[in-house]
């Protein structure tokens, strides 16, 4: 179904996944890109409309399939557009953040921040600060096993 | 799948920083891309019949624009393709301006990440299924929740455009708290007399249907099709009897009745009429008072009555109303002063709030319009306004300007020294707001041609001395601390929600903020809408405001309403959520946490429970989405597999090093 | 024991006409195992026993087999549960797959059930195994040919040595007198906190360690009372398609973390998933690490108060603890 991952030991460019929610904080950087505001290169954005929509397992699948830093971003709590999305998301994604290190993801790797849509500058630093992490932390080397099907397939 | 590729050069906005003739090319290699191009101006005339073209020649089923951010042009594109032949939601746009050309400068890094866009934006759209709209009839009938200022002039502005209105007012008069006001600034209008002609038109319209004393019991169904549970509450009179005569309270003996209408100032008998300009001018029987409903004895009223309207073995009664839209007009409540300690915390007669003091200037007032002190009945000679009591204070939780006071203390200490020539005026204040047209003019009226004392300062403390009050404040401005010999102190107390709003706003599912004001759709460009479609607001519930711009709000959600009732069906938005029954295990978990009640019970012939949404309510928001446990509920154009693909396909990419 | 066996078939006879069917334990297969029994005729009461094999969680019948929530005419379900059973039983109610009026509950506190693995590990020659049963601080197996005694803490399912709820919370009538916890509540964590000591990367082999050994038989998430939608369960659709069949370590990962996220707030710690994992992975310590976080983070435990709603359910407008 898609490209076959070519694993190069030098990752200049790390991947990092956004999912912002509609109305706020893709707003948020939409008006960051209108001023101009210069911003690392690495994040690919993934429009939803409500970080209540963010099931936290899609942070997870991002994290174990490779990707090097996932970030989801919101309207700030009590002014999310759909009334209280962004509540159950604050409850959901702080649990997965404190659960990831326990099976050995760095914390730092996922961040949920609130980015209005008028905040460019904010959005402009919350990107330049995560990818610096990210960068930091590493290539994210993801989940290995003997099972896996490539060291299935040397068998033959 | 067809999928064909349009890349925006957007003049130099993209084309400067990202290489749109690599991008295209690159997409020709993606699954299901057949034909991939980049052009100069997407969105314009020519840029959109390229578009349409292409789909012609190439037989395509589906689009990716790589352009704007898609809040800008994704609906100038949708109906492009739509009048191409396709389905508008077999439509995708990639983000390679506001999200990369404009962000960067490296134009190898743009390139590819305008790659990666696209081929998420490829991946989406080939999961992406055809959606249609369903119209819904409307009944073009508004309900009117609160009778104050701004619920009369929606209503009455939705009358005169023809549509039938309820109107529910808690009280058993409407006018809310203008009607209270003796006069308004900055005209020094009376106010009964602008405020009396509405309220006799809004009884006297046709179109106007109106319950007093009533209020809201229950709301269901969705935009254009609410079903309103109204309460009436029990008057013990027969209203269609009772001609306001007002015989039964001259003849009632229980005197001491709370006197609502006069914030307590005066007492009044338990059968009353609030005011003589009352509408509907009907007398109701507090029960609280009532010598007859708490002990039995009496019935004066019952027997003098001449057209017998007494009914003491009245009960509530709920009546059904069917409504497709509902204004919010419930008003205010004042901040209650009695957490300031330091000004008596209440307990002070003579330390009396903005509003009490309108009843004392107002002439059908508890002392028929002389201001006098509250405690012995004398006219007080020294009279100190105090500003900010309970607003802009962080320390009791309402950091907010109640917007009003220092226009309406001005006008009350104007009104002071023209029922009063010799007295003497304090005014101690932080800022003046004054705002509006000819408001400015009108304070400068009241510190010079008026010769009151405005004192730039807080006051710490207000105590009792012999028959006086004692107003211990600074003037910042001469750098002194003051003290003022007052006979009666007036607090500008703050606004504050309504009580119940809180209660009403969840039985309406619309929003509020900390200090339960209704939240509006956008604080600039959408102030009398709420994110629940069909209910609308006016009026200070929605934030602290004057009368003009509440009559303004008012007319706002009567011109929403008209709109929304231009059409005879609602085009429902089929980007909700949709269930898939086969997998829907019934737990029930989505139509607990859905913010809108769109999802009901739905019970098959074999008896099992599967979630039903109810297409005109759900907003699309996804909550329920996330959290299924099966995903049989699935958000139409963001569903679990089209986000999954997006982010296998990033995952699987190519990494540079 | 026995009196307690012989107690339990005496009070379900009592009440059986109002029964439709009684879910207990009778033996199983082989002497030490017990095996869940669906008793609906009185006669066959007798099968029922109460012994330290009974270590199965009677209430993941309830949704899946029974159908609890739709019920056809007055009769109760009769149901016998442990301490950690019992919460189980409260945390269906509270997610209402089951409402209380339908169950008939007789609770029995208990000391611990046995892991028959580790019986086998001390002692592989074991068999003809008569009676099994706890003797203050230890394991009393008789056979034919004679009596073997074990530390407790050898042989009971590591659910056991954590266990803070021996007492069932909701029950209609108690058999048995009242236990001491195994574990007190600062206790209750330790085995996470091991794990927890490792580094980041040693923690990540462990886990990839572990989980490369699961075949996807999804014993665990059936044996879970609260995993209830089967067929439905994502871990298997195809549409919306959230894990491909292939056998990957990262599918599998991801299957446990899907598993795990679905139960955090709601896992009521009764360790059926370890007990039944053919591979013996150490699955409960995943979710125990979510109920450790919900529980610091929104002072919430799964299955204790019937009235109270799992935290991811729900939310708190000005939170207090993030």
């Amino acid at each position: 179904m898609v490209n076959s991952k070519e694993e190069s030991t030098t990752k200049k460019d790390l991947l990092m996944v956004g999912f912002l929610c509609n109305w706020c904080s893709y707003g948020g950087a939409d008006t960051a890109g209108v001023c101009r505001f210069n911003q690392p290169t690495d994040l690919r954005i993934i429009r939803i409309p409500c970080t209540g929509r963010m099931d936290p397992l899609f942070v997870v699948k991002a994290l174990i399939y490779g990707a090097d830093g996932v970030l989801v971003s919101g309207c700030h709590p009590k002014d999310c557009h759909y009334n209280k999305g962004n509540f159950y998301a604050r409850r959901r994604l702080e649990v997965l953040k404190q659960f990831l290190p326990f099976m050995g993801i760095h914390t730092d790797r996922f961040r949920y921040t609130w980015v209005s849509s008028s905040e460019g500058q904010l959005w402009q630093q919350v990107v330049t600060e995560f990818s610096e992490t990210i960068h930091g932390l590493g290539p994210n080397l993801g989940v290995h096993g003997e099972s896996d099907a490539k060291a299935a397939m040397s068998f033959f | 799948m067809r999928i064909g590729v349009f890349v925006c050069k957007c003049g130099t906005n993209i084309a400067a920083t990202v290489d749109t003739e690599a991008v295209a090319r690159k997409a020709l290699e993606y699954p299901d891309v057949v034909y991939a191009t980049d052009y100069m101006y997407s969105c314009s005339e020519p840029g959109q019949q390229e578009i349409q073209q292409a789909i012609e020649k190439y037989d395509l089923q589906g689009v990716v624009v790589a352009a704007c951010s898609p809040r800008m042009h994704e609906v100038t594109f949708r109906r492009a393709v739509e009048k191409a032949g396709l389905n508008r939601y077999m439509f995708e746009q990639a983000n390679i301006r506001e999200h990369c050309s404009w962000i960067s400068k490296d134009t190898e890094a743009n390139t590819r990440k305008a790659m990666d866009l696209v081929r998420m934006s490829v991946e989406k759209l080939r999961f992406n299924q055809p959606l249609f709209s369903s119209q819904v009839p409307i009944n073009k009938r508004v309900l009117v929740i609160g009778g104050g200022i701004s619920g009369i002039q929606a209503a009455l502005d939705c009358a005169e455009g023809g549509l039938e209105v309820v109107m529910v007012e808690r009280e058993s008069t409407i006018g809310g708290k203008m009607a209270k006001l003796d006069k308004t600034f900055p005209t020094i209008d009376c106010s009964s007399c602008i405020l009396g002609p509405k309220m006799v038109d809004v009884a006297q319209n046709e179109n106007i249907h109106l319950y007093a004393y009533s209020e809201i019991e229950s709301v269901s169904g969705y935009m254009g099709n609410f079903k309103v549970g109204i309460r009436k509450k029990a008057t013990y009179v027969d209203w269609d009897a009772c001609t306001g005569c007002g015989l039964c309270t001259e003849k009632c003996p229980a005197k001491k009745s709370f006197d609502g209408f006069n914030e307590g100032l005066d007492t009044t008998t338990a059968i009353n009429i609030p005011f003589p300009q009352a509408i509907p001018k009907k007398a109701r029987i507090d029960p609280k008072y009532c010598w007859y409903l708490i002990k039995e004895k009496c019935k004066i009223c019952q027997k003098i009555c001449p057209v017998d309207a007494i009914r003491f073995d009245m009960e509530n009664e709920t009546v059904e109303e069917e409504v497709g839209a509902i204004i919010v007009a419930t008003g205010f409540d004042l901040v209650d002063h009695s957490v300031y300690g330091e000004y008596g915390g209440g307990h002070y007669p003579d330390v009396i709030t903005g509003l009490q003091f309108e009843r004392l200037v107002s002439a059908s007032g508890p002392y028929g319009g002389h201001i006098l002190r509250p405690s012995d009945g004398k006219e007080p000679k020294n009279i100190v306004f105090i500003a900010c009591v309970g607003s802009r204070d962080p320390s009791i939780g309402r950091p907010y300007c109640s917007g009003i006071c220092c226009m309406y203390i001005a006008k009350q200490v104007i009104l002071a020294r023209d029922h009063i020539p010799d007295c003497n005026c304090y005014v101690f204040y932080i800022d003046i707001r004054a705002p509006g047209k000819n408001y400015e003019e009108f304070v400068r009226r009241a510190q010079e041609d008026y010769g009151v004392q405005y004192i730039r300062g807080r006051v710490g403390k207000v105590y009792p001395k012999g028959e006086h009050l004692v107003v211990q404040g600074i003037d910042t401005l001469l750098g002194i601390q003051v003290e003022v010999e007052a006979d009666l102190v007036v607090l500008a107390t703050g606004v504050a929600a309504s009580a119940g709003a809180k209660e009403l706003a969840e039985k309406l599912r619309i929003s509020y903020d900390e200090y339960g004001f209704y939240m509006e759709s956008h604080p600039k460009l959408r102030p009398v809408e709420t994110n629940t479609a069909g209910v609308f607001l006016a009026g200070v519930c929605q934030g602290p405001k004057d009368i003009p711009a509440s009559v303004a709000q008012g007319s706002a959600a009567a011109a929403k309403t008209q709109a929304l009732f231009s059409r005879d069906t609602i085009e429902t938005d089929p980007q909700i959520a949709r269930v898939n029954e086969l997998m829907c295990i019934g737990c029930g978990k989505c139509i607990d946490v859905c913010p809108f009640g769109s999802i009901q019970w739905k019970t098959l012939r074999d008896g099992s429970q599967k979630a039903e949404v109810l297409d005109t309510v759900c907003q699309g928001c996804g909550l329920c989405n996330a959290t299924c446990p099966p995903k049989a509920i699935q958000l139409q154009h963001c569903t679990d597999d089209q986000i999954l693909a997006e982010i296998e396909v990033l995952c699987a990419g190519e990494r540079h090093g | 024991m026995e009196d307690k066996t012989k107690t339990l078939q005496r009070e379900f006879l009592k009440v059986f006409e109002k029964l439709e069917v009684v879910l207990g334990w009778e033996p199983g297969y082989d002497s030490l195992h017990a095996t869940p029994s669906f008793i609906r005729q009185a006669q066959d009461l007798n099968r029922l026993v109460w012994n330290p094999l009974c270590s199965q969680n009677l209430c993941t019948y309830l949704v899946k087999t029974l159908n609890a929530s739709v019920r056809e005419d007055d009769k109760k379900i009769g149901i016998c549960v442990k301490g950690c059973d019992s919460r189980s039983l409260v945390a269906l109610i509270q997610e209402k797959f089951v409402t209380r009026e339908t169950l008939y509950i007789v609770g029995i506190p208990c000391e611990g059930t046995v892991d028959w693995r580790r019986l086998m590990r001390l002692e592989p020659s074991l068999k003809d195994v008569q009676e099994v049963h706890i003797e203050g601080n230890e394991l009393d197996v008789e056979t034919a040919q004679k009596t073997y005694r074990f530390p407790l803490q050898h042989v009971l399912e590591q659910r056991c040595l954590h266990c803070r709820y021996p007492n069932p919370i909701i029950y209609d009538l108690l058999i048995g007198e009242l236990i001491t916890p195994h574990a007190s509540d600062d206790q209750a964590y330790g085995d996470i906190e091991k794990i927890e000591q490792y580094s980041l990367p040693d923690r990540l082999k462990f886990w990839e360690k572990e989980l490369d050994r699961c075949i996807r038989c999804y014993a665990c998430r059936n044996a879970c009372p609260l995993c209830v939608c089967r067929d439905s369960c994502i871990a298997e659709t195809r549409s919306p398609k959230w894990l491909a069949q292939r056998c990957d370590l990262k599918e599998k990962f991801f299957y446990h973390m899907i598993h795990a996220m679905h139960l955090a707030g709601r896992c009521t710690e009764c360790g059926e998933c370890e007990r039944v994992c053919p591979v013996e992975i150490p699955v409960t310590l995943i979710k125990k690490k979510l109920n450790q976080i919900v529980k610091e983070l929104l002072d919430y435990e799964a299955g204790i108060d019937p009235q109270k709603q799992p935290p991811l359910l729900t939310f708190d407008p000005s939170e207090k603890g993030i």
